[in-house]
């Protein structure tokens, strides 16, 4: 993929809904105990931190009424409440005279930049602890999913797109890691805190802070209201931006159309809609989140002026202070609640996404290790790759049967061939054999072992597949050939690739066998990832072959190395060629011609012709073109 | 990458030449908001005022509580406090709707720029950027853009103001506290921008690691069949955990950066709160200083914490959004080298007759060899024409010359006599249709997708399209019919519905020139058979250039010329080709050894129309 990250996401237009489902909650804590302890941590440490967050203003409120007015003489009268509070812990109280000897201010100061600073690094740890339990958690449910979408079954990979289980992975991954980072943790956090600082105003003056708190329903309903707009807003935007990127991801793809069909003025107008929309979207969005903004502001100021004037008479100037103080702290999490909010409902959709992709059951799984069988196990004969299908069924769903009761022997050491026209099940036939999909009813067996009970690894490692369109990987031209097998050494890999002679052509690439294949291999011809495919496969040395013969344009040059690649190829093997062309097969040991999914005829090409059926019928249609050709 | 892509560049003049173009731009944009940012500005200013006035009236207020005023000139005090405080939050609110919406509004009109812009640019721009590149200065760089006119923007214009006026008000109180309360703010601007910075890097570095997992994954999933055909899960597994450790660290790396940063915003008020307790506390004592100016300074310091706060992330928006900007900038003054004529030839209905002329076309980016040489070719209009010869001849680039897919030298192509640079290119367009190679659909619904050339108002010929390319039976047995959606590029049909869909939509146009570049490779034999016999009323009375891989395809054709090298190396009828006994009759013969009678994908009818893709 060329786009950045997360591209493909837009794509995608997110449902959200709810912000917290405890149902899925309880589902991910199982990527999250194995690191339980950090998790115990992170709570444990909300009350020291709160604490501390407590402790400065308290200091201050100290040092304003015992020190500073005392000896200034203009106090107001101590307030009841500071009584009440100085009351309540001698320990508190001895530990903010300080010792002696020490100006009472000048202990205070120092006591307050212990407590600042310790408050910093503890948050400062805090988060660190819970961002990096998220993420090591993310990381592990990463793992979980990649790992399970390789074990899922060819026909899964026909039904979704590439990009959106890359999304699962990255994006969706991504917001699970936010919400541990930014969403439920903190809101927790934050919530704790609010109460908190509640409960101490409440203690230190439980009469103004009755008053001061009197605006907060009224100020909880306008945050309702606003928050409910902005999310609204938001979602659409956002439903709206995702629909604008795709739209341009489109348009730039596929320029060509649309300036061949001069599309461009029609297109312009309908992006220029869609892009309005979103504008008025986040102008909307951007009111209501102002209001939010200001709403809090608002709140914030009246309430110290709310204290003042109320605190006339009843509290010291510290108490003042400490109030100002901690209502600022109060209302500060209010502002950014509704993000979290945001935070919480996206992490919960795309944990649902990802839950539901590793819910899905790979169709196609392993015998149990008690059923399983091998081949050729040690002491037994050598394997001889014998091909058998019995009375094989096969739908991709429901009655449409691809194929109808196939049945076959392929002999070790034979080549046979498929003919048929397109839909008649040739290609079937190899994902069949190669257990990329199931057999609906009936059964194949290889060397008399039925495939289901047939270990997955053990089937392919002795069925060698080259398919019609090769794939390459990301790494070097060796790297392709051996894909990991470690048993597969530079050696090895030369004679293949010889063999097919593919060994000219890499050897004049710029670092020969180290060459990086670059996206995809598009710096290769179609006939030059044919041989590839041809020594991958040789030097994997399978006993069993099935080739789907290659439609792409070849020039005629590299057609002929092709061909006699496959020759090579099949040398010794039992082989199952897909053909397309009759010429190329005329010498195989058998021809099954396929039609509309039942075996309609076999027989080597002459017998074929001489029983003049349906073989001979494609073979003279074929004849009549290259006359009229010529 | 791009030709010119940002950061290659090294010439001083050239940087210092392609900042100013962007800064221009950036003006241009900013001055259609112009109402917008002066308002905002204004209301910013307002706020300002506000936000010194709400710290001074607190002292204000407190120390009549301290000095024990009666409670009516406390609530005097009170009222105001609470008139102020509401005065700021209203004016905040104007200020920031009205700043942030210009910004959201540029974002809109440059969004519709880029993409106006884009559906101008010829072919040949995207040879050279990748559509991941392109997506990535509409997506990322626009926001990059959004945010700094945004939220960067207000910053800019309130910060400077709020440092002003609340150091001006703390000297003119007290200015030996104001002075070392100052201190340690050049510091932090200093560490913030600092860690901005290693924000920024730490943030590329994940995006990077992101893109990895991203590549990853789509790799081995497009390469599933591989993965399972050769048992590889373990070392694609193996490899996977790499990258996703690699991720993982760096994460790690950059939330210890990212979280420094609220730790040590969240420490400096404090420590500026330490000094104010210490100074003040003794000033106050020995009855230099007053209650209020000291609530007044511990107002002042928390209020600057956000600002200042964001001061830091403001460098970093501001330098990546001028970064963006010249990325985006890039794209946009790329002048589109098609062009519609000044004055454009009055051309009516098209006879058809196609002209090359002794054209030597080469594809702009230079140091190319030149992909078509010396081409004179005369199409008469009504004429069928096979253009064949191996990879890489040129056949595709001569056939899409005529639609002025790419910029044509003057003089060399006409088409009804008129060099097709004087002919309109709606005019030209919309009477020549190509069947491209790629058989590109968009997510709409199938009618939609063979409509895709026609006026809005003119759904007339989608039904009768779909017919004469065998399509219209496929449509009966999907959900939907006409109205299916085909998905993202078609993927809900199979690659010959995708090829049949494409030529449907280049019929419905009722085109006098007819271009199929080498058009149903996988549309099966029989199909093609029956599409072969419907064109073939198709093309009467039309222009029809047929390109092709495999010379079968285009034997019935008026005149076949045959491509080497970018050069017409052979012309003829099929007959005459094969008597001449060069590249043709050698192309065909080796054909014809390969078993290949012109139907690759099933050896069943005769005659085919397209080769292969």
């Amino acid at each position: 993929m060329s786009g950045p990250p997360g591209m493909e996401s837009v794509f995608q237009e997110e449902e959200l809904g709810k912000a917290v489902d405890m149902r899925l909650l309880l589902r991910l804590w199982q990527f999250v105990a194995p690191y339980r302890g950090q998790v115990l941590l992170t709570l444990l440490m909300v009350a020291p931190m709160f604490l501390l967050e407590l402790a400065p203003a308290w200091i201050v409120k100290t040092g304003l009424d015992q020190v500073i007015l005392e000896s200034n003489g203009g106090a107001a009268a101590a307030g009841n409440g500071e009584a009440a509070a100085a009351g309540e812990g001698g320990a508190l109280a001895a530990l903010l005279q300080g010792p002696e000897g020490v100006p009472l201010l000048a202990w205070l100061v120092f006591l307050y930049g212990i407590a600042v600073v310790s408050s910093a690094l503890l948050q400062y740890l805090h988060m660190l602890i819970m961002a990096s339990t998220g993420m090591a958690a993310v990381r592990d449910l990463r793992r979980a999913i990649f790992d399970h979408i390789q074990k899922l079954h060819m026909g899964f990979f026909d039904t979704i797109p590439v990009g959106r289980l890359v999304t699962r992975a990255t994006s969706d991954a991504e917001h699970v890691a936010e919400m541990f980072s930014q969403g439920i943790v903190a809101a927790i956090t934050d919530v704790i805190k609010m109460i908190g600082f509640a409960t101490a105003l409440f203690l230190v003056d439980a009469k103004l802070a009755l008053m001061v708190f009197s605006i907060v329903p009224l100020l909880a309903i306008a945050l309702v209201v606003f928050r409910l707009r902005v999310r609204e807003a938001f979602r659409l935007t956002r439903v709206l931006l995702a629909r604008i990127n795709a739209t341009l991801q489109e348009t730039v793809t596929g320029m060509k159309v649309v300036q061949l069909f001069t599309r461009e003025e029609r297109n312009r107008r309908e992006f220029a809609e869609l892009n309005g929309a979103h504008r008025d979207g986040w102008k909307r969005s951007i009111y209501y989140d102002s209001a939010l903004f200001s709403t809090v502001e608002f709140a914030g100021g009246i309430t110290v002026a709310i204290v003042i004037w109320q605190g006339t008479g009843i509290a010291s100037a510290g108490v003042l202070y400490v109030f100002i103080n901690w209502m600022r702290r109060f209302f500060m999490p209010l502002r950014d609640l509704s993000a979290k909010y945001s935070v919480m409902q996206s992490a919960m959709a795309s944990t649902e996404r990802m839950f539901q992709l590793l819910d899905t059951e790979p169709d196609i799984q392993d015998p149990p290790a008690d059923r399983a069988r091998h081949v050729h196990a040690p002491g037994e004969d050598q394997p001889r790759g014998e091909v058998v299908f019995e009375n094989v069924w096969f739908a991709y769903s429901g009655e449409d049967w691809v194929l109808r009761d196939v049945s076959f022997r392929v002999r070790p050491g034979e080549k046979v061939a498929f003919v048929g026209a397109t839909g008649a099940g040739k290609t079937t036939i190899i994902k069949l054999l190669t257990r990329l999909y199931e057999v609906t009813r009936g059964r194949i067996l290889i060397d008399g072992v039925d495939l289901r009970d047939l270990p997955q690894n053990e089937l392919r490692r002795r069925v060698g597949m080259v398919l019609q369109d090769v794939f390459l990987f990301s790494g070097t031209v060796a790297d392709n050939l051996h894909l990991g097998r470690d048993d597969i050494d530079g050696e090895r890999l030369r004679q293949a690739a010889m063999a097919v002679e593919a060994d000219a052509f890499i050897q004049r690439l710029p670092e020969g066998y180290d060459t990086e294949v670059r996206e995809r291999g598009t710096n290769f011809s179609a006939g030059q990832r044919q041989l590839l495919s041809f020594a991958r496969a040789l030097a994997h040395g399978a006993d069993v072959l099935v080739l789907d013969e290659a439609t792409s344009s070849i020039d005629t040059e590299t057609e002929a190395m092709v061909q006699r690649g496959i020759h090579v190829l099949m040398e010794g093997k039992t082989s199952l060629v897909i053909a397309h062309r009759l010429s190329t097969i005329e010498d195989v040991d058998r021809i099954y011609v396929l039609d509309g999914g039942r075996l309609a005829e076999s027989g080597p090409h002459a017998e074929l012709l001489a029983r003049d059926g349906l073989y001979a019928r494609l073979h003279r249609l074929q004849q009549a073109g290259e006359t009229a050709a010529a | 990458m791009s030709i010119a892509a940002t950061g290659f560049e090294t010439d001083p003049d050239v940087i210092a030449e392609n900042r100013r173009a962007m800064l221009r731009s950036l003006w241009h944009y900013v001055r259609l908001n112009a109402r917008d940012y002066v308002l905002g500005s204004i209301y910013t200013l307002g706020y300002v005022v506000g936000f010194i006035a709400v710290p001074m009236l607190v002292g204000w207020a407190v120390s009549a509580v301290a000095e024990g005023l009666p409670p009516a000139e406390v609530a005097r005090r009170c009222a105001w406090l609470a008139a102020a405080g509401v005065a700021r939050s209203l004016l905040r609110f104007v200020s920031r709707v009205r700043l942030f919406n210009a910004a959201r509004e540029i974002e809109f009109q440059l969004r519709n720029d880029l993409f106006e812009h884009l559906q101008r640019l010829p072919q040949s721009f995207y040879f050279h950027w990748r559509t991941g590149d392109l997506m990535s200065r509409c997506v990322n760089d626009l926001t990059a853009v959004r945010l700094m006119l945004g939220p960067g923007l207000l910053s800019v214009v309130q910060t400077p103001f709020l440092f002003l006026a609340a150091f001006g008000s703390m000297f003119w109180m007290n200015p030996t506290l104001a002075f070392l309360v100052l201190l340690p703010y050049p510091l932090f601007v200093l560490v913030s921008r600092a860690l901005g910075r290693a924000m920024h890097a730490n943030n590329l570095a994940v995006q990077a690691g992101l893109a990895d997992i991203s590549n990853q994954l789509q790799e081995s999933i497009a390469g599933i069949a591989v993965v399972k055909a050769y048992a590889m899960e373990d070392t694609s597994r193996r490899r996977f955990d790499e990258v996703s450790q690699e991720l993982y660290e760096r994460q790690i790396g950059m939330v210890k950066v990212n979280g420094a940063m609220p730790a040590i915003t969240g420490l400096l008020p404090m420590l500026g709160m330490a000094i104010v307790f210490y100074v003040a506390g003794g000033q106050i004592q020995t009855g230099e200083m007053d209650l209020a100016s000291f609530f007044a300074f511990s107002m002042f310091i928390y209020e600057l914490t956000f600002p200042t706060f964001i001061l830091g992330w403001v460098f970093a928006l501001v330098q990546r959004g001028t970064a963006s900007m010249q990325r985006i900038d890039e794209v946009l003054k790329t002048e589109p080298s098609i062009a519609e004529p000044e004055s454009p030839a009055e051309m009516g209905t098209l006879r058809g007759e196609v002209e090359f002329r002794d054209l030597t076309f080469e594809y702009p980016g230079g140091g190319r060899e030149p992909a078509l040489r010396d081409i004179d070719l005369r199409i008469p209009a009504g004429s069928v024409i096979g253009v064949v010869g191996p990879v890489g001849g040129g056949k595709t680039t001569l056939a899409s010359l005529i639609p002025r897919l790419f910029e044509v030298p003057r003089g060399h192509l006409f088409v009804d006599g008129v060099d097709v640079n004087d002919i309109g290119l709606h005019d030209l367009r919309s009477q020549i249709a190509m069947v491209p190679q790629d058989s590109f659909l968009f997510s709409m619904s199938l009618a939609d997708n063979v409509a895709y050339g026609l006026p809005e108002t003119e759904a007339r010929s989608v039904v009768e399209a779909a017919e004469r390319a065998q399509l219209a039976k496929d449509v009966e047995d999907l959900p939907a019919g006409y109205e299916t959606l085909v998905g993202e590029r078609g993927v809900m049909l199979s690659g010959g519905q995708r090829q049949r869909t494409a030529l449907a939509r280049a019929l419905a146009l009722d085109p006098r020139i007819l271009i199929l570049d080498d058009t149903l490779s996988a549309v099966d034999a029989e199909t093609e058979a029956a599409i072969r016999e419907g064109l073939e009323r198709v093309f009467a009375g039309r222009t029809v250039v047929v390109v092709a891989s495999r010379v079968s395809t285009v034997r019935d054709a008026d005149l076949i010329v045959v491509l080497d090298q970018g050069r017409i190396v052979e012309r003829g009828s099929h007959a005459e080709l094969m008597a001449e006994g060069g590249l043709y009759s050698r192309l065909a013969r080796e054909e014809e050894e390969a078993g290949e009678p012109g139907t690759d994908a099933d050896p069943v009818a005769g005659a085919a129309l397209g080769g292969e893709a």
